[in-house]
């Protein structure tokens, strides 16, 4: 007994004194599936942010100081990321890099607001700014303008009669759906059927069973790339003859593994592909990210987020401090047409991203992109 | 009209793939009264590693019948080894002590392989090659139905019947059903238990491989705590049937996934599962033994 | 006092003063102990007295914070206010559900309360009504708010926890000396012969499915709290699995075996955060092998022949003649 104590009583003293950090240093906190269905993201987003730290690092830190990367896996899942936040918050971060889900983001952006922790994520959902933290600016752009570009491809220009809109039940995508919805019939298009379906379960066939009797003549996905190749593969084996039109989240290289030989001739809408990025920042940190892990970027989304890290560096930088209320000041006020590697891009006083351009895509067999129109 | 068929066909396809996962489940609780929660996680796996039979020994190119039955039975036998594994190290020690240690001892075996899984293969999403069977399929007059599907329904049709003639025709059968009924009874006669349930995993294990070969060619997306759906699912056909019931594991898998294809057809997509859950829950409130059990005069 | 009555003072005392002793990581995984741990305790008087295979646990926690973050986040109810509400929701719900189901066997319970458990998961992430959020959840919950002054650092809500299982204990320790806990005992020990002495099965069933799912609301209040945020997977049937794993690794009916079940279920996998990957994996073995080695679990009650409680009463009655 005494000696279950007396471990007990030295395990405490050990935690206690782990927790005294080295003092030298500025931590930047990674909250982001780094498991899970979406951790390819996830983990692109923790490599960018360490490779810009780690060049940061070597010309000399951030005002002196070494940057530290802290990361926390929230598995893109809402609970875990209340907790990371916490984790995060504890461990001294200035500012969190993340997630790679808006679900994940808002239930942990109040605890960042709370604790006064800058926040920036790739989130598109429009609720992401509702509250209006001063902690929280996006990286990426908002649902509401995607669907304003969405409805206008399909009504306008592909000129489609019978459209279905589907999304799953993440306030991401059923907000983009329903953003979508209603732009399209803001522009006079005909809306034949919203469903939502559950993101992994991996079984469609009965909501898609359901949808052919409606003859639509494109399908619009809001939602993830897991669910979204599923759908069209199993589209094409139901042999429903309609268009795909995938939103911003298909695009990922497992669309076309999961979608198979249907992945031929989907549409996808997004920003434009790292690879396709004109700007000379661009080339540079794509061909740095490329060297470093020897692969790709999965998707635009850890570009915009180590947009973000670097507009929270500037604001370090050009504020000459760590405070974070002066560095949100100052990327919201004083902050104008920052180089992005995504493109030059101001953050508006409700922490939205402004300067925002989509593109149309249509994929190929080998996992390959064309652009058709922007 | 060929709407209605063309959710049957999608129905009936899910439910056997959920028949024979729950055949796994029927026979372990059959004999040892233990619900196998590692079942769900044994067929996971039996997916992860035809997989990567498929990859390291074919590449992804469509493949002939000889190889795919290679490829199966190589699968059905890795994974029988581990669910006799799993019963000699997490099961057996426990046969004497209270029932609830057991269960605790099943989850933690489920816990063990779900993240086996996960060490050996990543936690990111492992991917089925498309195009393993040929993605043809044929259309019926508006009812569509893939080559693999065919397969499907065929297969497990085939298994099933062997299965029930293997337990009712045949010697191992019959003291498989006797030790069913009465351990201690079949001691007495001569049966060796302890064989008998190595041979009950073996064969429950086999089927559920075949079962979660099926779910990844026809799935496609792996990740590693898929496992503990499936299970749950094959499970509540397990039940439904009449747990301990053979025939009842194979009719409740066909009637589970039918019931959950209408309902998500007809009506709700969004409450599909909550339906299967409820149908569950009214089945045990009215008939406990599920529809083929046997009426025990045991008080419920 | 003997050995045992000491080392529980001497746990009760370090918890008291735990916020002042570590840094706010592990501040932060002490609340969370200690809200596990009361739902563990209230999981107990299901499961570990009654004998009751409930292997939905979750439910009842999950009704409690659900129950807080609707009322304060779409209805405006001061945190304080909707306590009431988490405790009493989670109850009438307890009756409603179990009432159809409690008098299944033992194997055919543990299924329903899994399929209720799932009902309940899917009713959270289909944003039923629109208040319970989705998948993601709730998030944004307000502070605690006393006579106008905020209770929102981290330590403050500790406290909340620490005296939420403080009254935990004391209602366990008077259940264990009541009519009612004494009912369980006997339903648990043999429910037939309880039933020939005149006790009624259900009523005291029902009656530890209640009292249960109380104390588990009101510690899910707490989560709520603490974390700002609710969202469907912390009440999923793995959730679940880990109140009933709990009760049967530490030591049913057993106070210390709770506590240390709550600390191996939950906390060492915290401690072990190096071993990221391979954690759940060693814990699960864990699992199996405490099984094998101790099927009664880490510390289990000391039953015997006759329990303490009733030693004692009969030791009075023998002194008062």
């Amino acid at each position: 007994m005494n000696l279950k104590k007396l471990t007990g009583a030295l395990a405490l003293s050990a935690v206690v004194a782990s927790s005294l950090v080295a003092a030298d240093t500025v931590k930047i906190g990674v909250q982001a599936p780094i498991t899970g269905k979406y951790a390819n993201e996830g983990q692109s987003i923790e490599n960018f942010v360490k490779l810009i730290a780690d060049e940061k690092n070597a010309a000399g830190g951030l005002l002196g100081k070494q940057i530290e990367v802290i990361t926390c896996d929230d598995e893109a899942k809402a609970q875990k990321a209340a907790v990371c936040a916490k984790k995060l918050v504890n461990a001294g971060v200035i500012a969190d890099i993340g997630s790679y889900t808006s679900g994940a983001t808002e239930d942990a952006q109040t605890t960042y607001y709370r604790n006064k922790v800058l926040q920036t994520s790739d989130g598109t959902s429009d609720s992401l700014i509702k509250r209006k933290y001063w902690t929280f600016f996006r990286n990426s752009f908002p649902n509401s303008s995607q669907s304003d570009f969405t409805a206008e491809y399909m009504v306008n220009t592909k000129k489609y009669k019978n459209i279905v809109v589907l999304s799953d039940y993440s306030s991401y995508s059923a907000g983009l759906g329903d953003a979508t919805e209603a732009s399209v019939k803001a522009l006079g298009g005909n809306v034949v059927f919203r469903g939502k379906i559950k993101a992994g379960t991996q079984n469609f066939t009965a909501m898609l069973t359901k949808v052919k009797a409606m003859n639509p003549d494109v399908i619009y996905y809001s939602g993830y790339y897991t669910d979204g190749g599923l759908l069209r593969a199993q589209q094409q084996q139901l042999q429903i003859n309609a268009d795909f039109v995938g939103g911003d989240s298909n695009d990922n290289p497992d669309f076309y593994k999961l979608a198979g030989k249907a992945a031929e001739g989907t549409v996808l809408i997004n920003f434009p592909t790292p690879e396709i990025l004109p700007y000379e920042v661009a080339k540079k940190y794509l061909a740095a990210y490329k060297e470093t892990f020897k692969m790709n970027p999965p998707s635009i989304w850890p570009v915009t987020n180590a947009d973000g890290l670097r507009a929270v560096i500037e604001g370090v930088e050009k504020t000459n401090s760590f405070d974070t209320k002066k560095i949100s000041d100052y990327i919201r006020n004083d902050m104008k047409d920052f180089p992005g590697i995504t493109g030059p891009f101001n953050i508006r006083a409700d922490g939205e991203r402004v300067g925002a351009k989509f593109v149309v895509y249509k994929m190929k067999n080998d996992g390959t992109k064309n652009v058709v129109s922007e | 009209m060929d709407i209605f068929l063309q959710q049957l066909i999608n129905g009936l396809t899910i439910g056997s793939l959920y028949a024979l996962v729950a055949l796994g489940y029927t026979m372990v609780y059959g004999v040892m009264k233990l619900i196998n929660f590692a079942h769900g996680d044994l067929v996971a796996f039996s997916a992860y590693v035809g997989l990567t039979i498929f990859t390291q020994f074919y590449g992804s190119n469509a493949l002939n019948l000889v190889n795919i039955v290679i490829v199966f039975s190589l699968t059905a036998i890795v994974v029988a080894f581990v669910g006799v594994l799993l019963e000699r190290l997490a099961y057996r020690p426990l046969r004497t002590a209270p029932r609830l240690s057991a269960v605790v001892s099943a989850l933690g075996a489920s816990l063990v392989i779900q993240n086996g899984i996960m060490l050996i293969w990543g936690p990111n999403m492992e991917i089925f090659p498309s195009d393993v069977f040929p993605a043809t399929s044929w259309n019926f007059g508006g009812v569509i139905i893939s080559f693999t599907q065919l397969v499907i329904l065929a297969l497990s049709a085939v298994l099933m019947i062997a299965l029930y003639i293997f337990i009712n025709k045949t010697k191992m059968g019959t003291a498989i059903r006797a030790t069913a009924i009465d351990q201690d009874a079949a001691k007495l006669m001569g049966i060796n238990v302890n064989r008998i349930i190595v041979i009950i995993f073996v064969v429950g294990s086999m089927l559920g491989a075949i079962g979660g070969l099926f779910i990844g060619i026809y799935y496609r997306g792996l990740t590693f705590d898929m496992g503990w759906l499936y299970g749950l699912n094959a499970f509540i056909a397990a039940i439904i049937g009449g747990i301990g019931s053979i025939p009842g594991a194979m009719l409740g898998g066909l009637l589970l996934g039918l019931f959950n294809a209408m309902i998500a057809g007809y009506i709700s997509t969004e409450w599909a599962e909550t339906f299967t859950f409820i149908l569950l829950i009214v089945i045990l409130i009215l008939r406990p033994t599920g529809l083929l059990g046997e009426k025990t005069a045991e008080k419920v | 006092m003997n050995r045992t009555t000491s080392i529980a003072t001497l746990f009760l005392v370090v918890m008291a003063v735990f916020p002042f002793l570590v840094d706010s990581a592990w501040l932060s995984i002490g609340i969370t102990f200690l809200v596990f741990a009361v739902v563990a305790f209230s999981q107990d008087i299901i499961l570990g007295r009654a004998g009751i295979f409930n292997m939905g646990h979750a439910i009842f926690f999950g009704m409690g914070a659900y129950t807080t973050a609707i009322l304060n986040v779409h209805f405006g109810f001061e945190i304080i206010a909707t306590i009431p509400f988490a405790i009493i929701i989670p109850v009438i719900f307890s009756i409603l559900l179990a009432g159809p189901i409690i008098h299944l066997r033992g194997d055919y319970l543990l299924v329903a309360t899994i399929g209720f458990n799932i009902i309940f998961e899917q009713v959270l992430s289909n944003d039923v009504f629109g208040l319970t959020g989705g998948p993601n959840g709730i998030f944004g919950i307000d502070v605690v708010r006393i006579f106008g002054y905020e209770l929102y650092s981290d330590t403050s809500i500790y406290y909340i926890a620490f005296g939420l299982l403080l009254i935990t204990l004391l209602i366990i320790r008077n259940l264990d000396t009541s009519k009612y806990g004494r009912a369980l005992y006997y339903i648990n020990k043999n429910e037939i012969a309880a039933k020939s002495m005149g006790i009624n099965i259900s009523y005291y069933k029902l009656f530890a499915f209640a009292l249960g799912a109380a104390i588990a609301g009101a510690a899910g209040a707490v989560f709520a709290i603490q974390y700002s945020a609710v969202s469907p997977e912390s009440f999923n049937f793995m959730q679940s699995v880990m109140f009933f794993a709990i009760v049967l690794v530490g030591g049913s009916a057993s106070l210390p075996g709770i506590i240390i079940g709550t600390f191996v279920m939950f906390v060492l996998p915290e401690l072990f955060t190096e071993f990221k990957e391979s954690r759940y994996l060693i814990f699960g073995a864990a699992m199996v092998l405490t099984m094998i080695l101790r099927p009664n679990g880490v510390w289990p009650a000391k039953f015997g022949n006759i329990p303490s409680f009733l030693k004692k009463k009969v030791a009075k009655q023998e002194e008062s003649k």
